[in-house]
């Protein structure tokens, strides 16, 4: 059995879907410097206006029953991806009160939001996937296997994360933060911006007119480092490898590249890396992470939206925020450029050496 | 929906109502430094994995609270305002513990982490037999929950264990003969996301299996 994605919505720094297709196609990075976060530093971080994370969960969620070909989410299995979860409220008591006594336990893990969307949506049960920031990527992975195997006839992945004060302060801690906006495979890139995202894909095992496929998925462990990449670029490209056996497809069939992209100094290196060696200079790659920001738990399934629109918009977006690019031998784009795209590979890489590569494609 | 039957190929379980005494850590991690960098979850793994006889291939980890320990540090490092440890936020990540294994084990195959509350380790067990089912091989299937922090008497008002952890090594079952339902014994005490898996591993303690469990 085939995986559709047949709906999708997200908001993030850069608005909804059709805002941030603009802002990308456009080279307008939606991210800010801020001060708010680290003491007499600033931070490039992308961050949304809310009250709180679920209104932005509630609102895209909605939306994407609203267009979809379902009246409910009765007969719907949940996969969040997240790396945080409930973390942002229960940070904020317990830096206000400097005790636990008010935080509730079922609002700190990744359940306090599937458990929300479970209540309100009533959907016919639910998962969660925390693999740091391969969180919704993997939920897209375990999706498309379950549709595969025909366990489910509708599955809403939803990639979910709210900027906390513990993880902006976490990556400045470990020197890989930039005060500016960052600059994705640039040879003086100085590091990544934090940022919040809440994308939500319905797929389905039927077929619509808007249709694009999840054709592949690949995932592998680097046994290398906790943070630092195999510098060799192995586990990314194995799991761009395996996505490619599994889509059935070879390296000349992938149009576009959505590189993980972060601009730290050891993910740009070694992706690049990656892709010189499974793809040459032939694929254009890029990172949209320059406008959108490194949305963490939620960012696979924000750059798997993103591939669905290059697909449908049958136009390659530039990179934006790059000067001088480090790696001469793959190919960035510096302005759109307009042709068939017939599939795009999408990159996630995490903490622990998680790797996880997504294809997308345009229906035959 | 659809309904596997799985073999536990074998199983494992630990608990303490403090802090588990012997993990093995010198056996299983003769590196000292890379031994100091455990986190107690990734520890419990660990142990629990050898005594699973469990290697290398595909894993599934389950917690529901994660590395509650490493988070603590951070969150006390930006309330008191003192240094905010690097090695404690790569460590806080929820995949900590699946990840270490990984490393000291070379193992280069697919890891997931879940984390769904108190169905957790059900979650993981009804992943790892899809994993099982899709690459008809064998897969480790492992929760754990250290919740020993300090002043966690502010918060917990469930649990008696605060470190417990239980393993099952799964894989498809060539036909159904003999599967049960996983039963729901309640192991008092101890936290509710770890009970299905606790139930499997005493099934397979007492002689039971095979499994069925939907997907």
């Amino acid at each position: 059995m085939r995986a559709y994605i047949n709906n999708y919505e997200l908001q993030c720094n850069a608005g909804n879907v059709s805002e941030l297709m603009d802002a990308i196609y456009k080279k307008k990075s939606a991210l800010v410097e801020s001060s708010d976060y680290i003491q007499g530093s600033t931070a490039g971080l992308g961050i949304m206006k809310y009250e709180n994370i679920y209104e932005v969960l509630d609102k895209v969620v909605s939306k994407v029953l609203e267009a979809s070909n379902l009246s409910t989410f009765e007969n719907t299995l949940l996969i969040l991806g997240s790396s945080v979860g409930g973390m942002q409220e229960c940070e904020t008591i317990f830096y206000r009160d400097k005790n636990y006594k008010n935080i509730n336990p079922n609002k700190y893990s990744m359940n306090a939001l599937s458990d929300y969307l479970a209540k309100k949506y009533k959907f016919y049960d639910t998962r969660a996937i925390s693999t740091a920031c391969t969180s919704s990527a993997n939920a897209l992975l375990l999706a498309k296997r379950l549709l595969d195997v025909e366990a489910y006839e509708n599955i809403l992945v939803v990639g979910a994360d709210g900027i906390c004060n513990s993880t902006v302060q976490g990556f400045h801690a470990l020197g890989v933060l930039s005060s500016k906006k960052c600059k994705p495979f640039d040879i003086n890139r100085d590091g990544m911006n934090v940022a919040e995202a809440v994308a939500a894909i319905l797929l389905q095992n039927k077929k619509t007119e808007n249709s694009i496929e999840l054709k592949g998925i690949g995932a592998s462990s680097d046994a290398y480092h906790m943070t630092n990449p195999n510098p060799e670029g192995i586990g990314a490209m194995e799991s761009m490898n395996h996505a490619l056996k599994d889509a059935k497809l070879e390296p000349c069939d992938i149009d576009y590249i959505n590189a993980h992209g972060t601009a730290t100094l050891a993910n740009d290196r070694v992706e690049a890396l990656a892709i010189e060696n499974v793809f040459g200079a032939r694929v254009i790659a890029n990172s949209t992470k320059a406008i959108t920001g490194h949305t963490l738990g939620a960012a696979g399934a924000v750059e798997a939206i993103i591939s669905c629109e290059v697909i449908k918009h049958k136009k390659i977006p530039p990179q934006t925020n790059l000067d001088e690019q480090e790696n001469q031998n793959i190919t960035i784009s510096h302005e759109s450029k307009i042709q068939e795209v017939r599939n795009v590979l999408s990159n996630s890489f995490a903490f622990g050496g998680n790797n996880t590569s997504l294809i997308l494609g345009a229906q035959k | 929906m659809k309904s596997v039957v799985l073999n536990i190929c074998s199983a494992s379980k630990i608990y303490d109502q403090t802090r588990i005494d012997d993990l093995e850590e010198k056996r299983l991690v003769p590196n000292m430094m890379l031994r100091r960098r455990l986190t107690r979850n990734a520890k419990v793994m660990l142990y629990l994995s050898d005594k699973c006889g469990f290697q290398n291939g595909k894993v599934v980890y389950g917690s529901c609270f994660g590395e509650l320990e490493e988070t603590v540090k951070i969150a006390d490092s930006i309330a008191f305002k003192t240094t905010l440890s690097p090695t404690a936020f790569q460590n806080s990540v929820y995949n900590t513990a699946s990840s270490y294994f990984s490393l000291i084990n070379s193992d280069t195959d697919e890891i997931l982490t879940i984390s769904n509350g108190m169905k957790t380790s059900l979650d993981a067990l009804k992943i790892a037999a899809l994993q099982s089912l899709v690459h008809g091989e064998k897969v480790l299937c492992v929760a754990v929950e250290c919740l020993n922090i300090k002043n966690i008497e502010q918060i917990n008002k469930c649990a008696n264990f605060l470190e417990a952890g239980a393993a099952v090594v799964v894989e498809i079952a060539s036909d159904e003969k003999d599967a049960h339902e996983i039963k729901s014994v309640k192991f008092k005490g101890i936290i509710d996301s770890l009970q299905a898996l606790l139930n499997v591993v005493d099934m397979y303690e007492n002689g039971i299996t095979k499994i069925r469990i939907e997907l």
